[in-house]
Parts: structure tokens; C-alpha cells; sequence
């Protein structure tokens, strides 16, 4: 029964109701007082838990994105920013019988559009007999010659379709645009999923929500059909612009969760005539490409000359017949604004039946009544490109100056066939939950339909979008807004699948391991060296910051230049003080090493290294490491506040407790395969490195050797092992033991040099069966340096003037650990740049 | 007559090149005046892979993927063509301009859809009002298509200077217009675009020209290089072309290798190169007419 405290204010505990303008369709009200059936149990729900408890879920809503680092890249945002996912803790709710509706006119528009273009990337019967004009295809740039022709398997060009919907005031759906090169957002549509599932998980289990997870499941099986060999173990690809892109997020989400291999342009390449992923131990074979990359990028030999983020030689490889690409290059055609008009007589001539969903009236300037008509009615409709061209921004009639009105008209009249008019929906209006009230706003829909051999299926919910404000007619996610997860209701009690587990682990897993495309290993590799430079950074200034701040020290400001001295030994030595600075300089130094992305070396400066990294590497992580990685984000975004010292050290804790987890799951959650090979490589070298720099700057001074021993230890976190072992009064030797020889203490350089080693000798051949002979050589010099040290002389007045000679062991290490980085690089990570030729 | 056609092309890299991968247009397709008696190719270095298909306006075109490191790709190409004098018709066999053009406006034209293809925006020829403005003095009133064409064809000729140095593939097309200078890609071009800026359908060929002058005459522009010229549409004869550059409308010296919208369909070798630094180009192009033997 619907709750009274929704159709009246009852006061400021109560969630109020705000009517929506009519005569616009209410999602949820069939009048001023009636609760959709549909909405009912929702809204007693909603009712019961309260403003307050919802604000809660809401908070919780917001952790949980946060925490999965659910973003969306926003175009010409100068920080480059991850935009947060938002998403309403309401959902958007559809009856069985509305949805039984939805589902027979998507498929059917599916199914017509696919005829469409495979006639006109086939035969062309349709213009040569009159169903569509031939400028509708000819001179649209979404037509792309050189696909023509092109065999694809099943005839089926569009195996991921999105409709955006919008539902009329009298409540009849209607197709607003088909997106049919390479949706996006049925991954957020998951996430949302799973976010709303956690937060109103009463309500969910309650209401007979239709699952998601069977519908990616079956989506997972047509794309490993389509392979054209290899099917029961075929190499899968999501074919990604890279990080920059807008929906990037969703690429190695749906990545991830499909068990496909995230590709950037730069790890494949076309090599007699098939398609292949550039991997650490050679060239493999891709046998599907599921793409996200438009139809006109994705070959720059071919298509757009201009292009960095097509494959050379693409087309070849499908033209062979050697690849499946999905959507097929050249469904962007599928997504014309001026098709909308034609589509009835379409349906009816491909498909022999009447069109059930329709489009949102639309006139296509190219016919002369059509256009007589846009001219004629030009303030109440929306003129935008008939082509989906991005270029021509959307333009409503009854905003434009009467100059540009006029423009407008003489560039329609001399190239009509460019232009379509769309009327302007009054979109219908749904609940989302404002402070401590339900507000109503208009939404768009959008669903996906998934195509295969064995048929059309419609994935049960969807994207639901939310304008910004009550009166924003046009919706877009570069805009701005929030989301709504989308409920299909069920008529009977659903069976629950999980939607985390996924049911497909019977299929081989062991090519997965091997497929590492050189770029993720190259920076897995990076990943781990900055991880590790940071860790031994915030150890350092820890260490630092703790003794100029410390009782213990009499005159705090007497250690400052010895301290100084020890940050020579991660290079942050600061150049810019003065010759002899004093305490405050050295603190605000210090301080600014923290907070400041300006300073050279700085934490936030190195953070912002490992988000670029991380981000372009996240499939290859698990949720709960990327929540780690997400919270050693958030925590860094600590201000220093009014007791700078107190914020910095718990800062500086709270840090190295994030990278410990990191590390941690590193070494318990990672497979040992070559991408968690390469990062401990990267973490190894790094450590190895610190560590020879660390001592050799330690015991630069003879005299000041004795204070030096304890920040050793503390920064190379080796204060509890040396305790244990010798009770005893610090004392250099033992030090150098324990930090330089001790195979046993992990954080000793001996340490270090045996784990690379073994890293080394597991290293993939390349196909010519190449070793990285260069880099154990090194290795095993490193090794020769470290045993011929005699720590008995190394103290001795001798063996410190070594230390600052050239001949300096500690260096020539650190040269030869530095050398060993830079072949690695060279042996397996090395990408030439591209150009084209005319 | 017999023809004997080399095209050389080389490509000079600054650095090493690991990986390419090449299109080309160089092997002559067939027309009802043209036949293509033999066809070589020979690439150096050896590609590793090497597919030929017909592209979408049924160009031949070659594949080739090359994986050895090269500092420097050559491609020639030989052909034996035989060529028939292509008909050209009297002005009076061709309808009155505004007839052609309506009939361009009602899209379904020409055998099947061929014509339809030609009347429309493409990447490097934008239709715009300079172009008809330029173009209409050609066009009077119930003036038949063959004479307008060749009215607005000896204007160009006559307007557009000849200079190699002008222009590069890259200049577009509006900046030729401006200079009016340009070569015979340039004119190709600009005559393609007045045509479909007045309604017609019109298109790009890429081809040969035989290089001997007749005894007296000078030299026809275009020798030792690839040659461009225009082909227009008309209802009933098909398509007839012209050629800007030399002002006349080609019988038995032009040899079409492939035809498309403008240059980036047909170019002769289109390359994608793994490696950095420039290049430098040399093309060289033989035309040699067999002896007659009975």
C-alpha cells in the first residue's frame, strides 16, 4: 500500500513529497495520491527506514563507489579527473507488463537494425529498390567503404545494442538513439547493481528483481562462439582507447568480469593477416576483439589516416576472416539519426511485421515535406546532425537568435539530407532522493540487447540516467547527473546467481597466465618500483620528521643538517635552502615533501605516478587490492591543518599500514605469473637500490656514524630484527650485517639479490630464445661487490674514504641495479612510435 | 594500342623501420575501354605477407606487411595494358545540364547505384558555394552537360597554374582555389569539386599518360608521374571523362589504374610505419606504347 507520508508533508522527520510538473509522466504516481503498483513496496520501504536511515545508505552507497574506484572521465577537465560514479539509492522500477512491452519492441529494432546494415554492407537491395535514399548512406561519414564486404559470421554486425528511452506523457515508450558501435555503460549498470544490492538489500531480495548476471553470462558465450577457430579456448580481447577514455573504468571493470584481456592500441599488431597481442613471450593469436575503439579509429591504414588508436592492418585481419570484432567495423552506421523515419516501412518490408517500439518523432530535412515541416516548426523541435556526428552539437529551435535562426534555415535548405529535427520529449520524471525529501526529475533509459546465433537477449534492467536539475531537457553523462540502478520486477520469486561468481571458471585458465601484453608487465614493473619508492620515502621522512620533532632531542634544531644529510640517500636533498638553513626552514622543507605535488619528490608527487600507473593496469588487480590502492588515495588527500607535526605523522602511518596491505595482497592474493613477477622485480630493484643508497649516505661521516645507526635501522624497518638479535648497544657492524649480508632479514640487500635472481631465471624467452643474460651478469656483480665487502674494515678510516671515492662499492651497485632496470625495459617493454605515410 | 607501364616508388626512412604495412593502388583495373593484359609487383624489402582484393569501388588493391628492418621500401610495379580509343561524344548526345543535375537530385542514379556515390561530400572535397560560383558562368541555361564540362574545363585550364612546388597531397583543396596553383591532383580535384557543388555526380581516376609527344606538339604536362583526371556522369553515355590539366577529354593516352571520390581512396601506396624520423619520396613513372604488330 502506498505510504501516506509520501503524498503529504508531514513534517521535517518525513520524506516529503514534491509533485512533478504535469502533464509529464510520472514514473511512480498515477495521480497526486496513487503509488504505481509497481512503486508500492518501495515506497512502504522507503518509508519506514526514514530520511535518516537513508541518508545512511546513501553515505554507504557513496563508500562502496569510492571504494571501487567507479569513475567517469570527464572530457577537458584540466586535472584530467576521475569523475565519482553517483548513484541514487533509489531505483528505477519497471512492471513485468511494462517491461514485457520494452523487450519485444528492443529485439525486434534490434534484429531490424541488423538486417539494415548487413544489406548495406552486402547487397544494397534497400537503396537500389527505394527503402532509404542513397544519400542516407552516402554521404554519411559513419559509412565505411572499406568494410564493405567484409564476411561476418552469423550476418550479425551488431551484437551489443543500446537504445536510449525515454517515455512519453502518455506513458508510451520511445527510442530516442540506438547506439550500436560499441555501447557503453551496461558495466556501470552492473555496478549500480551491486551498490544497490548492499545498500537496500531487504528491499532487493523482496521485490523480485530480475538478475544481471545471466544475461553477461550468455553474452560472454556468443562473443566465444564467434571465434572463427581455436572456440573452446579462443583468445578474447576488450579493445580499449586507453585510460583517457571516458568510460574507462567500465572497460577493465567488464574486462575483468568477462575473463577477457584488456588491449590498448599498443599491444596488438597485424601480422599475416590475423590479428595478434603482443605478450612477453611472443605473439598470440587473437581470436575475438571486442571493441570500445569507433569504427573510424580503428585502423589507421584504412579508415582515419590520423588515427593512434587503430591497429594498422585491422581490416586485412577481419577481411581474412581471422578475427570476430564486436560490433562489427562499421555498425556506427546503425546509429543514424535519419533511419528513425524510415524504420516502419523498414520493419515491414525486412521483417514482415509492424514496428512496436517507436522512435521519437523525427523529420529528416532531406525530404522536402519533412523539411518544409522543420522550417515551418522550427522553435518547438531539436535540430541536430541526420548522421550522428559529434561534431554538430544538438540545437533547440525556439533558443536561437533570430540571426541564428536564419543561418540555421539557409544551411538546411542548401544541404537538407544533413540535417533531422527531432520533437522535444517531455521526458517522464522518476523519485530520487534529495536531502530529506523525494524529488522527482526526468530520467532516459537506457537497455541493452545482446545478439547471438541462438538469438536476442535482453539484459533485465539497465542504465537508468537522471537530469541535473528538474528543468535540463537533454541528458548526457559529460553533463553531469546521477544514475539509478534499473529493477525489472518479476512475477514470481527470482533464482538468485551470484553475481560475483562467475559460472563460466570450467573453461581453460591456463592460457590467462601467458597473456600478458608487454605494456601491463612494463608497468606492473613501475607499479612496484614507485610503490616501493614511496614506501621507503614516507619511512625516511617518517624517521626524520619524528626526530626534529621529538623530547628526546634537547636542542632539536642541532640534528637538522646530519638529518638533511640522509635525505641525500632517496635523492630530496633540498637543493633550494639556504647554505645553513635552521629548524623552521628545514620543517617547512620537510612539510612540503608531504603535502606539496609541486616539490620535486614529493609524496603527493609520487602518488599521483602510481595513480596514472594503477589506473591503466586495474584489471590486472582484484577488488580488494584496487580498494587499497583507492584508500592509499583517499588517505593522502590529508590536509596538514593546524598541528602540522601530529597530521603529518599520522599521515605518514597511515600510509605505510596502506602499502603493507598492498604489499601484502601482492604477495598473498597475486598469481605468480609474469605480471606479479614484474612487479616485485620493480619492487626488488627499487628496494635493493634505496638500501645500498641508504647506507652509503649513512656512513658517510666518520664522526656521526654512531647517530646515523638508528635512523638506519628505522628506515629500512629493521629496528625489531636487530633488538632480537643483539640486545646489545647499536653498533656499526652488526648494522651493516644485519642491513647488507643477512639472507634472512627481508629487507636486506642479500635479500634482495636472491629474489631477483630467482625472479630472473623464470623470465619468459622471447621466441628467438633470448635469456636476460645481460641483466644476471649484473646481477651476479652486484653479488661479487656485496660478499667482497669486510665490514671489519669498512668502518675503519680506509674503508669510509672509499665509501666517498668513485670507487665506491654502494655506487657501482646502484649502478649496476640501475642497469639491470634499464634492460629489462629495453628486452621486453620497448614500443616504437607510429606514422603515416600518404 | 599496347601500353607498358613501370612505376617505380621508393621510400627513404631517416631511421630503421621494424614493421610497415602498405595499400596499394597500382595494378590497372578493367573498364570497357581498358584491359589489363599482365600485372607485376615487385617490393623490396620481401613483405611477409601479401593479399590483393578489390576494394569497394572494385579497385584492385594489394596488402602487404613488411618485417624485416628496412631503411628504405621500393616498390615497382609493371603492367601491359590494352587500350581503346574512348568515344567521345558529340555535345549534342548530352542532355541539357539542368536535366542531369535534377536527376542527381532524385539520388537514384546511374547503372545500379554507381553514380549515387559521387554527388556527396567526401574526405578531401567539400562541396561549397565558391565552387559554384566559380563554376556557373560554365552552366547556362539549357546548355548541354558535355559543353558546360568542357566550358568550365578550359577555364580551369586556363585559370590554374601548373607548379609542382604549389601544393602537397596534404593542402586542401580550398588554398589551391586561393593560389591557383597546383598540379593535376589539385585540378582533378578542384574540377570534381565545381561539378558536385552544381548538382553532378563527378569522380576521381588515377592513372597514366602515354609520355611521347606527337612530332611538332609540345609535351603533355603530367609525364613521368602518376596522372589524375575527372570522369563525370551522364545519363544514357555513363561516365566520360575529362582531364583538367591538359584541357581536353582523354581518348588514347590515359590509362586508369583505379577510380573513387577524390585521392585518398585510389592513392597509390598508403603506409602505416613502425619507427620514427621522416622520409623522402621518389616516383618514377614509365609510359611506353608497343609497336602495332599484325
Amino acid at each position: 500500500m502506498p505510504s501516506p507520508s509520501f503524498s503529504a508533508p508531514t513534517g521535517p522527520d518525513q520524506l516529503r513529497f514534491h509533485p512533478s510538473p504535469w502533464p509529464v509522466f510520472n514514473e511512480a504516481y498515477a495521480s497526486s495520491d496513487e503509488v504505481r503498483p509497481a512503486w508500492q513496496r518501495l515506497f512502504g520501504s522507503l518509508s519506514r527506514l526514514g530520511p535518516e536511515e537513508l541518508a545512511l545508505r546513501t553515505d554507504n552507497a557513496s563508500r562502496i563507489i569510492r571504494e571501487h574506484g567507479i569513475t567517469y572521465n570527464v572530457y577537458g577537465d584540466p586535472k584530467g579527473i576521475d569523475r565519482p560514479w553517483e548513484v541514487d539509492v533509489i531505483p528505477f522500477i519497471i512492471s513485468p507488463q511494462d517491461w514485457k512491452v520494452l523487450e519485444a519492441g528492443v529485439i525486434q529494432r534490434a534484429r531490424l537494425l541488423n538486417k539494415l546494415l548487413a544489406d548495406i554492407y552486402g547487397p544494397q537491395k534497400l537503396l537500389r529498390n527505394g527503402f532509404l535514399p542513397p544519400s542516407l548512406v552516402f554521404s554519411n561519414p559513419n559509412f565505411l567503404r572499406p568494410a564493405h564486404g567484409i564476411p561476418v559470421p552469423d550476418s550479425i554486425y551488431i551484437h551489443l545494442h543500446a537504445f536510449d528511452l525515454v517515455r512519453s506523457p502518455g506513458g508510451q515508450w520511445w527510442v530516442s538513439e540506438d547506439r550500436t558501435q560499441a555501447p557503453s555503460g551496461s558495466g556501470y549498470a552492473l555496478e549500480n547493481r551491486i551498490v544497490l544490492s548492499r545498500v537496500l538489500p531487504d528491499e532487493f531480495r523482496a521485490s523480485h528483481v530480475q538478475r544481471l548476471a545471466s544475461f553477461f553470462n550468455s553474452q560472454r558465450e556468443t562473443l566465444r562462439r564467434l571465434a572463427p577457430k581455436n572456440r573452446d579456448n579462443p583468445l578474447i580481447v576488450l579493445f580499449t582507447p586507453g585510460p583517457h577514455n571516458e568510460t574507462y573504468f567500465e572497460h577493465a571493470y567488464l574486462a575483468r568480469y568477462l575473463g577477457f584481456t584488456l588491449v590498448e592500441p599498443g599491444d596488438l599488431t597485424v601480422r599475416d593477416s590475423c590479428l595478434f597481442l603482443k605478450t612477453l613471450e611472443g605473439l598470440q593469436q587473437v581470436d575475438v576483439m571486442v571493441r570500445r575503439v569507433e569504427d573510424n579509429f580503428c585502423d589507421p591504414l584504412e579508415l582515419n589516416p590520423d588515427s593512434y588508436l587503430g591497429v594498422p592492418g585491422l581490416l586485412q585481419a577481419a577481411r581474412s576472416g581471422n578475427v570476430a570484432i564486436a560490433n562489427a567495423l562499421g555498425s556506427g552506421l546503425g546509429e543514424t539519426p535519419a533511419f528513425f523515419g524510415f524504420l516502419p516501412g523498414l520493419c515491414k518490408h525486412l521483417l514482415g511485421e509492424p514496428i512496436r517500439l517507436p522512435s521519437v518523432g523525427t523529420w529528416w530535412c532531406g525530404h522536402g515535406e519533412d523539411q518544409k515541416h522543420v522550417i515551418d516548426n522550427l522553435d518547438s523541435l531539436v535540430i541536430k546532425s541526420a548522421f550522428a556526428s559529434y561534431q554538430q552539437k544538438p540545437v533547440i529551435g525556439g533558443q536561437l537568435s533570430k540571426r541564428e535562426r536564419e543561418r540555421l534555415v539557409s544551411s538546411i535548405q542548401k544541404r537538407p539530407y544533413d540535417f533531422v529535427a527531432q520533437e522535444q520529449v517531455a521526458l517522464s520524471y522518476a523519485p530520487v532522493l534529495a536531502q530529506s525529501h523525494i524529488d522527482f526529475r526526468p530520467v532516459v533509459l537506457r537497455v541493452y540487447v545482446s545478439a547471438g546465433k541462438n538469438g536476442y537477449m535482453v539484459m533485465p534492467g539497465g542504465l537508468t540516467r537522471v537530469a541535473v536539475s528538474p528543468t535540463t531537457p537533454v541528458l548526457s553523462m559529460q553533463g553531469g547527473g546521477t544514475t539509478k540502478d534499473t529493477w525489472v520486477l518479476s512475477n514470481a520469486p527470482v533464482r538468485n546467481i551470484s553475481l560475483l561468481k562467475a559460472p563460466w571458471v570450467h573453461t581453460a585458465a591456463h592460457r590467462v597466465a601467458a597473456e600478458i601484453p608487454s605494456r601491463v608487465a612494463d608497468n606492473l614493473f613501475w607499479l612496484g618500483r614507485y610503490t616501493e619508492r614511496l614506501e621507503d620515502t614516507v619511512r625516511l621522512l617518517r624517521c626524520v620528521l619524528r626526530r626534529i620533532s621529538s623530547e628526546s632531542s634537547a636542542d632539536p634544531g642541532s640534528e637538522t643538517q646530519l638529518l638533511a644529510h640522509l635525505l641525500k640517500s632517496m635523492n630530496l636533498y633540498p637543493e633550494n635552502l639556504s647554505e645553513s638553513f635552521g629548524f623552521d626552514e628545514f620543517r617547512d622543507y620537510l612539510l612540503s615533501l608531504v603535502f606539496n605535488l609541486k616539490t620535486r619528490g614529493s609524496l603527493q608527487h609520487q602518488l599521483q605516478g602510481i595513480r596514472q600507473i594503477a589506473s591503466s593496469v586495474r584489471d590486472r588487480f582484484s577488488l580488494d587490492t584496487w580498494r587499497i590502492l583507492n584508500q592509499l588515495q583517499l588517505d593522502a588527500r590529508a590536509r596538514a591543518g593546524k598541528l602540522p607535526m601530529v597530521a603529518t605523522m599520522n599521515l605518514l602511518n597511515t600510509l605505510i599500514v596502506d602499502l603493507s596491505a598492498f604489499s601484502g595482497m601482492e604477495m598473498e592474493n597475486m598469481t605468480r605469473g609474469h605480471g606479479w613477477r614484474f612487479l616485485d622485480l620493480g619492487r626488488r630493484l627499487e628496494r635493493a637500490s634505496n638500501l645500498a643508497g641508504l647506507v652509503k649516505t649513512g656512513f658517510w661521516d666518520k664522526n656521526e656514524v654512531e647517530v646515523m645507526l638508528e635512523p638506519l635501522l628505522e628506515v629500512a624497518d629493521s629496528v625489531m630484527t636487530y633488538r632480537r638479535r643483539y640486545f646489545a648497544q647499536v653498533e656499526p657492524t652488526a648494522v651493516l650485517d644485519l642491513l647488507l649480508l643477512d639472507a634472512t632479514n627481508p629487507r636486506s640487500l642479500a635479500f634482495q639479490l636472491r629474489i631477483l635472481k630467482e625472479h630472473l631465471a623464470q623470465l619468459p624467452t622471447e621466441q628467438n630464445g633470448r635469456r636476460p643474460a645481460g641483466e644476471i651478469d649484473r646481477l651476479n656483480k652486484v653479488d661479487d661487490f656485496l660478499h667482497k665487502l669486510d665490514l671489519r674494515t669498512f668502518f675503519t678510516q680506509q674503508g669510509l674514504g672509499k665509501l666517498r671515492s668513485k670507487s665506491n662499492p654502494l655506487t657501482t651497485m646502484q649502478h649496476e641495479l640501475g642497469g639491470i632496470s634499464e634492460d629489462l625495459t629495453h628486452r621486453y617493454f620497448t614500443h616504437s612510435v607510429r606514422q603515416v605515410n600518404g | 594500342m599496347i601500353y607498358e607501364l613501370t612505376h617505380n616508388t621508393r621510400y627513404s626512412y631517416t631511421h630503421l623501420i621494424s614493421l610497415s604495412h602498405h595499400l596499394m593502388h597500382l595494378k590497372p583495373r578493367d573498364c570497357p575501354h581498358q584491359k589489363c593484359v599482365s600485372h607485376s609487383l615487385s617490393i623490396s624489402p620481401t613483405p611477409s605477407n601479401l593479399n590483393s582484393h578489390l576494394d569497394y569501388f572494385g579497385n584492385p588493391s594489394t596488402f602487404a606487411i613488411v618485417e624485416t628492418i628496412h631503411q628504405e621500401f621500393s616498390v615497382t610495379s609493371k603492367s601491359t595494358v590494352n587500350l581503346q580509343a574512348q568515344i567521345i561524344p558529340e555535345p549534342n548526345e548530352t542532355p541539357a545540364w539542368e536535366i542531369v543535375r535534377n536527376l542527381c537530385r532524385g539520388e537514384q542514379i546511374g547503372q545500379g547505384l554507381d553514380a549515387s556515390e559521387f554527388i556527396y561530400n567526401s574526405p578531401l572535397i567539400q562541396r561549397s558555394e565558391n565552387f559554384s560560383d566559380y563554376a556557373a558562368p560554365s552552366f547556362k541555361p539549357r546548355q548541354s552537360l558535355l559543353e558546360a564540362v568542357a566550358h568550365l574545363t578550359s577555364r580551369i585550364h586556363h585559370d590554374f597554374t601548373f607548379d609542382p612546388t604549389a601544393t602537397t597531397v596534404a593542402t586542401p583543396l580550398q588554398e589551391v582555389f586561393k593560389s591557383r596553383r597546383g598540379v593535376c591532383q589539385d585540378f582533378a580535384q578542384l574540377e570534381i569539386a565545381c561539378l558536385r557543388s552544381m548538382g553532378l555526380a563527378a569522380r576521381y581516376v588515377s592513372g597514366y599518360l602515354e609520355t611521347v609527344p606527337p612530332p611538332g606538339k609540345r609535351r603533355l604536362v603530367g609525364a613521368d608521374a602518376s596522372h589524375a583526371w575527372v570522369s563525370f556522369y551522364c545519363p544514357g553515355l555513363g561516365w566520360i571523362d575529362v582531364d583538367p590539366t591538359n584541357n581536353l577529354f582523354p581518348s588514347s593516352k590515359h590509362i586508369t589504374i583505379a577510380w573513387g571520390r577524390d585521392y585518398s581512396d585510389v592513392s597509390p601506396i598508403r603506409g602505416v610505419i613502425l619507427g620514427n624520423g621522416n622520409h623522402t619520396l621518389k616516383v618514377g613513372v614509365d609510359v611506353v606504347a608497343l609497336p602495332e604488330t599484325s
